[in-house]
């Protein structure tokens, strides 16, 4: 009795630890069943309704080819650039992934992703994609990710507020900061600017800097000027942020050294702040929450010598160096990409479409999207510049931004010492790509 | 007795490997990873530095204001947790209607994530849109909004009412299984002798739920310690980092610095400081009580 116990047991040990190591080693393909591909796709950007709306056309695209199947991957936001990363490192299959202009350089450098240029050579609705959308997903002279959409700053302004106060949209810095203190009214519990002190807080000061700095600054290597300093070196770096801190304290809500994106649309939508700079993708929220009439959008803010520069954002699909189904993944690349799925994609989410015939759209060339062909019809106002996404550090920059910006805000620091902190940032940077 | 000796060996395998695969490896890996340079953005030059993470904590104004940070979080927190969970479990004691009800409000705050929690208390605060300062306002007890997030005179003091609040119903319910289970024998002693209730409390109850107070004040101090996801849904360790602590920061080297290196070293401070802390707590409240719970 107790031997057939015994056998038992061991078997039951051994049935237990051969599983525990197949466990260990998940490195799973296809299953190796028949023809049929399996992609594994990640994305970055995540939030509930745009995996909804990837997925819908991941269904779509599973569809019109039987052979390949797609498993969707989507981490939190917070996590999913560093699950990515994780993933790459470990060599984990990965086929497509979402590459966005902040992580590009890094991947391109670590060798993790794949150039597309043999793939848009053959791909018939490539002529048709924008000038700007090609340059985000570039990388020296190759092109490594297909936007999904871009993402470009405008101002969003209570039109009513404006209107009471007998004031009209601001169209510099400084009178973004006249009109802002004049709509503040701390016991009605109003502010004229939506501050954003919390995560991406380098988006105003960034903005603020370059724009002050005009014609100084090198569009090809944004964070240095044509001379080859940083831009925080000069003396209209130093008088921006000079307003940035009026605007903070007399125009914004205290609350707001802390706010992130989200907050700072809330401040907009519940009307407690009055002027908003923000990528077209909040316009679904504004209309969903605000009263129509209530709001309008306007071009953004210049600097002192008259430009504003700006840069078009995004994020896009690319295919990893490492995968073993690169023309089935770029079949999927090329799909999400097309124009049809990709216009669709930009009017349900709220981004610019990539494809230059999809602006034709009466959808975009009415209502708050307008401002943004505005944008793009003035160059020599609105200067496209392209962000300096080949440093390494440029992921990082945000959060130094945003920790030092807050203990400058709270009169911890002073300004001249930030400033410098920044300069050396990119002094730094500059270096250390050179090596 | 050799053959049994083997086949006990034998069956002892699969479990102590799932003990080493999902424990000692990720233990023993977070060691070595602290005197590396481990940054996710460059995995490619992963090498020993030797302490150099250690040293550059130490040199970090944020470390230390973390480390600051957790002394209060810790003590000031537990204290209140402590006190005002001993008086609730010490009421819903008693019988009276509507007992079960009021007990489950009680414990709800318990069954929601630190996240959450976080996040909730976030708008509350709020000095916008958020209910405390409108409520103080209409009270008459401030005359202007109070930035609690944003003010770093406050929001550590902000932070640490949120952690209050959450923990409460860890001791409520936890004392009060204690609290059931003091006899009633002991307490009709008691009265026979005369002892009135304050003295019923200190001679009676409190020494018989002590081995539960001693395993529950132990326990809740390291969750306290470790825990950031509160502090995360908050404030983020800001503004500034002035509402860091040690695991919260730990966290902020991963998520935005990749630094999985400097990251691994504050979790051996960690560790360190929590193994100091127990060895002092079980020696001074005499360990043996605690071992009855």
């Amino acid at each position: 009795m107790i031997r057939r116990q015994k056998v038992i047991v061991s078997l039951l040990c051994a049935v237990l630890t051969v599983g525990l190591l197949a466990g260990c080693s998940g490195k799973n393909g296809n299953g190796g069943s028949g023809d049929k591909v399996t992609l594994r796709m990640i994305e970055s950007l995540t939030s509930p309704k745009r995996t909804e709306l990837i997925q819908a056309m991941i269904t779509k695209f599973e569809e019109a080819n039987p052979n390949i199947k797609v498993e969707f991957i989507s981490p939190p936001f917070d996590q999913a650039d560093n699950k990515i990363r994780t993933m790459l490192g470990s060599d984990e299959q990965l086929d497509v992934l979402e590459v966005r202009d902040l992580t590009v350089a890094e991947f391109v450098n670590n060798g993790y992703i794949e150039p597309l240029n043999s793939y848009t050579d053959k791909w018939k609705d490539f002529a048709t994609v924008s000038a700007v959308s090609k340059s985000v997903g570039t990388v020296g002279d190759k092109l490594y990710f297909v936007p999904n959409g871009l993402y470009q700053r405008q101002m969003f302004y209570r039109s009513d507020w404006l209107k009471e106060a007998g004031l009209n949209p601001p169209t510099t810095w400084e009178e973004l900061y006249d009109t802002a203190k004049k709509l503040t009214d701390p016991a009605k519990n109003r502010f004229g600017f939506s501050f954003r002190g919390g995560a991406g807080s380098n988006g105003t000061t960034d903005a603020m800097i370059l724009a002050f700095n005009g014609d100084k600054v090198n569009l090809d290597d944004s964070m240095f000027t044509k001379d080859g300093a940083t831009i925080y070196s000069t003396p209209e770096a130093k008088a921006a942020m000079e307003l940035y801190l009026k605007l903070y304290k007399d125009a914004s809500p205290p609350d707001s050294i802390n706010w992130g994106f989200q907050e700072q649309v809330q401040a907009f939508t519940s009307g407690v702040a009055g002027i908003l700079l923000q990528d077209p993708d909040v316009i679904q929220s504004l209309q969903e929450k605000m009263t129509e009439g209530t709001w309008a959008t306007a071009p953004l803010v210049t600097g002192p010598t008259g430009k504003a520069l700006f840069a078009a954002g995004g994020a896009g699909w690319g295919i990893t160096a490492k995968s073993k189904h690169k023309e089935e993944a770029w079949k999927l690349v090329e799909f999400l990409s097309s124009p049809a799925e990709n216009t669709k994609f930009s009017k349900d989410y709220g981004l610019i479409p990539i494809h230059s015939s999809a602006t034709e759209d009466e959808f975009f060339k009415t209502g708050p999207y307008k401002t943004l062909i505005d944008m793009s019809n003035k160059p020599d106002t609105f200067v496209n510049y392209k962000p300096a996404f080949q440093y390494p550090g440029t992921g990082q920059w945000g959060q130094v931004t945003m920790e030092t910006g807050q203990s400058l805000l709270l009169g911890k620091s002073n300004l001249e010492d930030t400033l410098k902190k920044w300069d050396e940032y990119w002094v730094d940077q500059k270096t250390t790509l050179k090596q | 007795m050799k053959k049994q000796r083997a086949f006990i060996l034998s069956g002892l395998i699969p479990a102590l490997l799932l003990v080493l695969a999902f424990t000692y490896y990720p233990f023993l890996k977070g060691i070595v990873m602290a005197f590396q340079e481990y940054k996710l953005f460059d995995l490619r030059s992963v090498h020993f530095v030797g302490i150099d993470n250690f040293k550059a904590a130490f040199k970090d104004p944020k470390f230390i204001m973390a480390l600051q940070n957790s002394g209060y979080w810790v003590v000031i927190s537990l204290f209140f947790q402590f006190f005002l969970g001993l008086t609730l479990a010490l009421l819903m004691k008693k019988q009276f209607r509507g007992r079960g009800i009021y007990q489950g409000f009680v414990f709800y705050s318990w069954a929601l994530s630190g996240f959450l929690i976080g996040m909730i208390w976030k708008w509350m605060f709020n000095s916008q849109i958020g209910v405390i300062n409108d409520l103080l306002l209409k009270l008459g007890i401030i005359e202007e909004r109070i930035g609690f997030l944003s003010n770093p005179h406050w929001a550590m003091f902000s932070v640490i009412i949120a952690n209050v609040w959450y923990g409460v119903a860890f001791f409520a319910i936890m004392l009060l299984a204690a609290l059931q289970s003091v006899p009633s024998e002991l307490y009709e002693a008691a009265v026979m002798d005369g002892a009135s209730g304050v003295r019923k409390l200190w001679n009676v109850t409190l020494p018989y739920i002590m081995p539960t107070i001693i395993a529950t004040t132990l326990l809740r101090a390291i969750w306290i310690f470790n825990d950031p996801t509160i502090i995360y849904g908050l404030t983020n360790g800001g503004p500034a980092g002035s509402t860091h602590i040690l695991s919260s920061l730990m966290l902020d080297k991963i998520i935005y610095g990749g630094d999985y290196g400097a990251a691994s070293a504050i979790g051996i401070i960690m560790i360190a400081i929590l193994l100091l802390y127990t060895i002092f707590f079980l020696s001074v409240t005499k360990a043996e009580k605690a071992g009855e719970f």
